[in-house]
């Protein structure tokens, strides 16, 4: 059986009168690659900051490995919050040293995680001498040290460059193979759809949808319908039970339909009801628009 | 608990800023130490100079005298030490590596002691120097050293310690209060010369001598000089145990206001 990673709930943070975080529940499956995807300012680092200690929490629980909280799991958790955190005036591999200290892992692990995001020519340089990219990279790779049982990070990719974004995410999804649970947080949300098994959706600190990424895509999927008697084609929409919902959009018909149930029996359906449809297909929304829907339902 | 002390090294070890401080302190105090017989000797001449009656010399570095006359000195440095402690903590809020260094798995208390660890090695450090600049001084100053004369009155250096380290603690507790290092090395300053002396000019001497930079640096009083007790002035010449109880209080109130604010608020 899975074991459950991080279990979340019920969780508020209040910053003054605005609530970052706002009854949040959620869970995360040992393996899961868990996108926590939300716009700017939805509580996404403010959730992670508290379930990593950072941030006093003012209602609610979470637990990770099922157990109360406490540091020595922050010592199994690979994390990077916002921006890479490092002393300027060390070099990576000695504030990798400090890292590996705190976690009271050995320097075995530094080569190897100086070698997998491909610091090991630069690890005698200071920290401040480093680029974005590098930055970024030094900081996979203190996440990294002492094989964590779960990996977070926090835009993870945000103000790379093409090269530096397509390398960070090959490298995550190079790290998810060898079965560590990820929680990626990210307003991206291509990314999200990229590199991620499970998402949910934060807006205003609420949990607005929790799901696998896949049946979200699917979830997004409509029939698009039309026929001369408009009229006679909704009311039999209405009568059939695999239809969840429909919208009327000008001389076509957007029609959701439940999980299993496709174009072709809603065509022959429509058909034994005596319509003609003069439309039909199948669109797949993308994500992109599925998740403006959901902030638009609000 | 070592480890915590190894991981705080490998913080400063790179940190150019500390040791250019710490350097230039030691620096200070080596030169001062060495040259203050010279002053004191100039001192003198003058008065004598003016004096109807014959003042007699005075030799700051004659043990065992010398450890409380040295340590006297040393406590007007101490804010020097402060500084390097408030640039410690606030860089660790400036990098924010305070924060990383929870997430990593540190607890509030572990950074905490660590920290607190490092500045009990800055204040031995201190006390060591004293120690060995007394130690050169005071045999090249004293006929017929013995091991009496040598080592009586180094409870002196242990007063100097806990003074040191209490003010250190201090020092800390406004860098965790404020986070820049800017802000709060002013506000140390400004405490230090001008809010509690010119409190205690308003408060009575009872609370007064209680206001911390007093009550730590009541810890050793000024050294009696012959020409003092000529003018029949007497200070304290012994560490009070009371005195050492209120700045122990005072390190466990900084330490614990210190943990309180890690404690309480969002790194």
């Amino acid at each position: 059986m899975q074991e459950t990673v991080l279990s979340i709930q019920k969780l508020s943070k209040n910053y003054g009168r605005i609530r970052a975080v706002d009854n949040l529940s959620l869970e995360v499956q040992e393996g899961n690659v868990f996108g926590i995807l939300g716009p700017n300012g939805s509580g996404k680092t403010t959730t992670l900051g508290i379930v990593l200690s950072v941030i006093n929490k003012n209602g609610g629980n979470f637990s990770w490995f099922g157990k109360v909280p406490g540091k020595h799991d922050r010592k199994q958790i690979g994390a990077i919050l916002e921006t890479p955190i490092f002393y300027p005036y060390i070099s990576g591999e000695n504030n990798l040293k400090i890292i590996a200290n705190i976690k009271g892992c050995s320097y075995e692990t530094i080569p190897e995680v100086l070698k997998t995001v491909e610091l090991t020519e630069r690890r005698k340089s200071k920290f401040r001498t480093y680029s974005l990219g590098m930055k970024q990279r030094l900081a996979m790779a203190a996440a990294l040290l002492g094989n964590p049982k779960v990996l977070i990070l926090d835009e993870p990719t945000n103000g790379l460059d093409p090269q530096g974004i397509a390398d960070i995410r090959e490298l995550i999804i190079r790290i998810a193979k060898r079965g560590i649970t990820i929680i990626i947080a990210s307003h991206l949300l291509d990314e999200v759809q990229k590199i991620c098994s499970h998402v949910v959706i934060l807006d205003k600190g609420k949990n607005i949808y929790t799901g696998k990424v896949a049946e979200m895509i699917n979830a997004s999927a409509h029939i698009e319908v039309g026929a001369n008697d408009m009229d006679a084609l909704e009311e039999e929409l209405r009568k059939n039970e695999n239809i969840t919902g429909f919208e009327k959009d000008k001389v076509i018909m957007m029609v959701k339909v439940k999980e299993g149930y496709d174009s072709a029996q809603l065509n022959s359906y429509l058909f034994s009801k005596g319509i003609t449809l003069t439309h039909l297909n199948t669109r797949k929304k993308s994500l992109e628009n599925y998740f403006l829907e959901l902030l638009a339902e609000k | 608990m070592i480890k915590l002390l190894k991981i705080d090294f490998q913080k400063i070890r790179g940190n150019k800023v500390f040791w250019v401080l710490t350097g230039v302190y030691a620096l200070l105090i080596i030169l001062f130490f060495f040259g203050i017989q010279g002053f004191l000797d100039d001192l003198a001449d003058e008065a004598n100079k003016k004096s109807p009656i014959p003042l007699p010399g005075l030799s700051a570095y004659s043990l065992p005298d010398i450890w409380h006359n040295l340590v006297y000195i040393a406590g007007y440095f101490k804010i020097f030490l402060g500084v390097v402690v408030i640039i410690l903590i606030t860089n660790e809020y400036s990098y924010k590596t305070i924060r990383q260094n929870v997430i990593s798995g540190m607890s509030r208390w572990d950074f905490l002691a660590s920290k607190l660890m490092t500045i009990g090695m800055i204040a031995l450090g201190a006390t060591l120097l004293v120690f060995i600049i007394g130690l050169i001084l005071g045999t090249l100053h004293t006929d017929s050293i013995t091991f009496g004369k040598l080592f009586n009155k180094t409870e002196f250096l242990l007063a100097y310690f806990l003074e040191t380290y209490a003010f250190l603690t201090f020092a800390f507790l406004i860098g965790v209060l404020v986070k820049r290092s800017g802000f709060a090395i002013g506000l140390l300053l400004l405490y230090y010369y001008i809010v509690e002396p010119v409190g205690r000019y308003y408060l009575p001497d009872e609370i007064g001598a209680y206001l911390p930079k007093k009550a730590i640096g009541s810890l050793v009083d000024i050294p009696n000089t012959s020409i003092m007790r000529l003018f029949g002035v007497e200070f304290q010449d012994y560490i009070s145990f009371t005195d050492t109880l209120v700045v122990l209080g005072y390190v466990a109130l900084f330490v614990g206001l210190s943990y309180w604010i890690l404690k309480k608020r969002d790194l």
